[in-house]
């Protein structure tokens, strides 16, 4: 009996949280198969499902245009983050670049409420003549990228590392080969989860794409807040529309769980 | 194969910390010397100095009669097994052995042969293909013992690379790395803390304290004639007694006054300590010295000692008591392993004389006296 119940109750608790956390999804799910009049009902009531709301989408609201832009902008503001997130890492843990001074100030850009940035941003890319361009999308998300990966990946290249690196240099590699041949591949775990992480920043990033974007570059946080017109919301396309959204981050999924704990847990060296 | 010359060597930290201060010292063409002492003495900063990895403040490095100070590690010509092995873990052990020789651009064929060699030498043949995490302790020293053999370079440096095994490992990979010196005969720099690792490998032991060098000498050398009772009491276990005494007239010869014990001073050391007679001193007894009998022609004196307890350890017994009587200072007394004796109990031996050290307390440093071979 005892031991029947210590099985059970941590799994009672567990999907009870686990409840908590999922009911919003699934509710967006359900919502998202039904028409406008059956989502509002309460107590919920199934009705007639249907992928009505998703052809929906496509037709009546560019869509594929949003989809596209976030797609476009994320993987281009990570990628171009990446390779410098990870010198920059590397050469504050390694080099101490710039002192503590210059750490804790990269760290103290991102206490600053994202607004504050955002009109200066504006007005750089207004006078360069980038305004409602992908380009500015892709810069303003490395403001952000930037500074949150190079120091998730700092540690990666603190303790050990360092032996590593000497072992290598010992042995004949000069600095900028045992950065590429032993510390950046040692540290590959960590780069992969920072590049999930950064490109799911980028993914579902608002306030800059708010402003900064035009209608043709509009990325899909802020194609889903167009729903919301003052004719009311669109609620069963909205639904549709977040599930969608949510796709890729789903795809990521299995990278995520096996590299960001791998990664997150310095498990390299061990 | 190379000399390693250490002239007036100095590490400071930006924090004004001296690490190293003013070292010298020859390490000669394919010697074995050892870099002794406790942790924080300077001697991994010594080496990490001879091996490029950290920069020297001030003094010379000569590597083979080259100045070396401002060489990149790369271009030294040296190999480093550090204590954590370091050893590349995302390639296999063939390609950690490799990683240094194709950075060279070595051809392909002659870096096979030298990975078949020296991993028949090392025995690990059936690892090549393995990652490092899957290797245990033992075998990840070897393969980190064998990326620094493949390179075939002009010394070995050796950062605490036993202190990471357990003890039975310990011993065997010590007679292996004295085998090893012996068949190559290349200059080894062993920085270790382990004194039985000094006694036992090193041609030479170079004992290092807060930065400086104490004593250079061979093995028995410096364990025979420490040269201060840092020295006296770092070497050996248990290590040397270390007793407050006085030197005093003994008729027409001298006597260290330790309690109520006189232990005459053998002729030989008469003029060494005379400018001592009638000062307090530090006597330095090794427990080795001391036996169940005497020995004719005053080569012994006999000592009272009150026992405190025995260790049997199997092959020799420790006897803790104390020195001369009750209240004496506590001594560690060597002796046989059928040697026996109660609590309380007074046991009489005898100090081999010729053995005595005599410290000056002041200075800390021995009264030199004639050299024991």
């Amino acid at each position: 009996m005892n031991r029947i119940a210590k099985k059970i109750v941590p799994h009672v608790i567990l999907t009870v949280f686990s409840l908590v956390i999922l009911m919003p999804l699934i509710w967006i799910v359900r919502v998202s198969l039904t028409d406008k009049l059956t989502a509002y009902k309460i107590p919920p009531e199934i009705g007639t499902l249907g992928l009505m709301n998703y052809v929906d989408i496509f037709q009546r609201y560019p869509f594929v245009s949003w989809f596209a832009n976030s797609f476009i902008v994320a993987t281009a503001s990570t990628l171009v983050a990446l390779p410098l997130a990870t010198a920059m890492a590397y050469s504050f843990a390694r080099l101490n670049t710039g002192g503590a001074l210059l750490r804790l100030g990269v760290l103290a850009s991102q206490m600053l409420p994202p607004i504050i940035l955002v009109l200066p941003l504006f007005g750089v890319f207004l006078l360069v003549g980038l305004t409602q361009s992908r380009v500015a999308l892709i810069i303003a998300h490395l403001t952000i990228a930037l500074p949150f990966l190079s120091w998730m990946l700092v540690s990666f290249f603190e303790g050990d590392m360092a032996r590593l690196e000497e072992a290598a240099r010992v042995d004949g590699a000069s600095r900028w080969q045992a950065f590429l041949f032993v510390a950046v591949p040692v540290a590959a775990p960590g780069i992969l989860a920072a590049g999930l992480l950064g490109f799911i920043l980028s993914w579902n990033e608002f306030l800059f794409v708010l402003v900064l974007s035009g209608p043709d570059t509009q990325t899909l946080p802020v194609g889903l807040a167009s729903l919301e017109t003052h004719a009311g919301v669109e609620i069963a396309p909205l639904a549709a529309a977040t599930v969608v959204s949510l796709l890729p981050v789903f795809a990521l999924l299995p990278f995520l769980r096996k590299h960001l704990i791998q990664g997150l847990s310095l498990g390299a060296l061990k | 194969m190379a000399s390693i010359t250490l002239d007036k060597i100095t590490k400071t930290y930006p924090n004004d910390v001296t690490a190293v201060n003013g070292v010298s010292l020859d390490i000669r063409d394919g010697e074995f010397m050892i870099f002794l002492g406790p942790s924080g003495c300077g001697k991994s900063t010594t080496l990490r100095m001879i091996a490029g990895l950290e920069a020297i403040s001030s003094g010379d490095l000569l590597i083979g009669g080259r100045r070396v100070n401002e060489v990149d590690p790369a271009d030294r010509d040296i190999a480093i097994v550090f204590q954590n092995y370091a050893l590349y873990p995302h390639m296999t052990v063939a390609r950690n052995l490799a990683f240094g020789l194709r950075l060279r651009h070595v051809e392909a064929s002659e870096i096979q042969s030298r990975i078949t060699r020296v991993a028949a030498l090392l025995g690990i043949e059936p690892l090549l293909s393995r990652k490092p995490s899957q290797l245990s302790g033992g075998q990840r020293q070897r393969v980190a013992l064998g990326r620094a053999l493949v390179r075939e370079p002009q010394a070995f440096l050796l950062d605490e690379p036993l202190s990471n095994l357990d003890a039975t490992l310990r011993a065997s990979m010590r007679t292996e790395l004295i085998k090893l010196h012996n068949s190559l005969g290349t200059t080894i720099v062993h920085v270790t803390h382990d004194q039985v690792e000094a006694m036992t490998m090193g041609e030479r032991i170079c004992i290092m304290r807060d930065g400086d060098i104490v004593q250079v000498g061979a093995p028995m050398e410096v364990y025979r004639n420490p040269a201060d009772t840092f020295v006296a009491s770092f070497l050996a276990t248990p290590p040397m007694n270390l007793l407050p005494g006085r030197i005093e007239s003994d008729g027409d010869g001298l006597a260290a006054v330790v309690e109520t014990c006189r232990l005459p001073i053998p002729a030989a050391y008469r003029e060494a300590y005379a400018s001592h007679a009638g000062k307090p001193v530090i006597v330095g007894l090794r427990p080795e010295d001391f036996q169940a009998v005497a020995v004719g022609g005053g080569r012994t004196a006999p000592v009272a000692l009150h026992t405190i307890t025995t260790e049997v350890l199997g092959p020799e017994v420790i006897l803790v008591a104390n020195f001369a009587s009750p209240g004496g200072p506590e001594v560690h007394i060597r002796m046989p392993r059928d040697f026996r004796a109660k609590t309380g109990e007074t046991v009489t031996l005898h100090f081999d004389l010729p053995e005595i050290q005599v410290f000056d307390p002041g200075t800390t440093r021995v009264l030199a006296r004639p050299f024991l071979p």
